[in-house]
């Protein structure tokens, strides 16, 4: 009974993984998708955060919408699972962080995580914790993929001979 | 004894095969995790070269109006000493209820000739309408305050302003609105048309981004932001810069 219940448990973990991957990939592309139509709304929203200079925040804002769509294809693919998921995990830190530093400081701003943010108008509260739970749980589907990087419809899979 | 060497061989076997295996995963894993550096470092490249591209797209066939402060991107109203910065979108409806609320003391301020007040028309919620009417509307008001009718038709935009989502003020509305604000020869209309200025306006937001302004409505009285632009907070800053 035992043995058959924890067997189940190995038979299972590479379809939740499977889950966790499409999922973390669905995040990226959607996040990266509706920020890379206008690149330069995406450049201010990091500049809303007031951490760095300004041209700065324009480049961090170009290359960013692109990058999170080249993991969430990587992700889609299944293309070594577990350095994607490592990054996407160090990304979410990155902006849990800065989410974090902008509620520290009083900041009133959208965090652009879904949208080309920047500063709320008057009679807007800002939605960091909402905002911080959210990518919180992102991260937690990274964490899955980290500790359970094998994964069913995978080009790993194909390439490990595991298929 | 045979039969001992033949377990000997089949084992020995199997050693070299999970050793290959082991191998090749190791090659595999090796240029996966090359190749996935290679794509992100790609993709972050590109998106620099796209931006970068657009950036200096937009911002051909630059003209910068004239009349223009505050190195070309404000439109100035009134010669009091106190200088008020105004940076608005005129697609925000937050902006509206501060225009609203607060014309007749900027008015006042204006006429009892103790304010400069300074309006940067910028484009940051190109997003909320179908046809970049945050960029065409800030880049009409350039062309009204080229034909000296800036505070008017600044008014007649807010009171017209669209609904975010939707289409916007097509050209032809601009132009009527310039009609009704005295603005009837064709060198508004022709600017409104072809966009004359429409570079300047994401040059302007561009300039205004540089210098922190994330949001609008922002108000500065003398150099200093106000916490929460009201009229109120207006008079009370001013009244403490005239001092």
């Amino acid at each position: 009974m035992e043995t058959g219940q924890s067997a189940r448990t190995t038979a299972a973990w590479p379809w939740i993984s499977t889950a966790a991957r499409l999922g973390l990939a669905a995040v990226w592309l959607v996040a990266g998708g509706l920020k890379v139509g206008d690149l330069a709304a995406s450049g201010r929203a990091v500049n809303a955060y007031q951490l760095f200079p300004y041209e700065v925040a324009k480049a961090i804002g170009a290359a960013q919408p692109f990058l999170e769509i080249a993991l969430g294809l990587l992700l889609l693919a299944g293309l070594a699972v577990r350095l994607s998921a490592g990054i996407s995990a160090g990304l979410l830190v990155i902006f849990i962080a800065g989410i974090v530093s902008a509620w520290a400081r009083g900041l009133q701003i959208d965090c652009g995580c879904f949208s080309s943010g920047g500063e709320l108008g008057a009679g807007q509260t800002p939605q960091y914790a909402w905002e911080i739970a959210r990518d919180a749980g992102f991260l937690m589907l990274a964490g899955i993929l980290l500790c359970r990087p094998r994964t069913r419809y995978s080009i790993d899979s194909v390439l490990m001979g595991e298929a | 004894m045979s039969s001992k060497n033949t377990r000997d061989r089949a084992k020995a076997k199997r050693i070299v095969q999970e050793q290959l295996a082991r191998e090749r995963r190791r090659q595999v894993t090796l240029w996966t995790t090359v190749g996935v550096v290679a794509v992100l470092v790609i993709a972050g490249l590109i998106g620099w070269g796209v931006a970068a591209g657009q950036e200096s797209n937009k911002t051909a066939n630059l003209t910068t109006p004239s009349v223009a402060v505050d190195e070309g991107t404000a439109f100035a109203v009134g010669t009091g000493p106190v200088t008020v910065d105004i940076y608005e979108d005129f697609m925000c409806p937050h902006c509206e209820e501060f225009e609203t609320s607060a014309a007749t003391t900027i008015d006042q301020l204006v006429t009892a000739n103790k304010v400069t007040v300074r309006y940067h028309p910028i484009a940051i919620l190109d997003d909320a309408s179908t046809t970049e009417y945050s960029t065409r509307s800030a880049a009409a008001s350039a062309a009204a305050a080229q034909g000296g009718k800036f505070a008017e038709y600044h008014k007649a935009l807010f009171a017209n302003q669209p609904e975010e989502g939707s289409a916007g003020l097509d050209n032809a509305k601009l132009i009527e609105l310039g009609k009704s604000v005295g603005l009837t020869d064709a060198t508004f209309t022709d600017a409104v048309n072809d966009g004359t200025y429409d570079a300047w306006a994401t040059k302007a937001t561009d300039t205004a981004a540089s210098r922190g302004v994330n949001g609008t409505p922002t108000v500065l009285v003398a150099g200093k932001t106000l916490a929460s632009p009201t009229a109120q907070a207006l008079t009370t800053a001013v009244e403490a810069a005239g001092t």
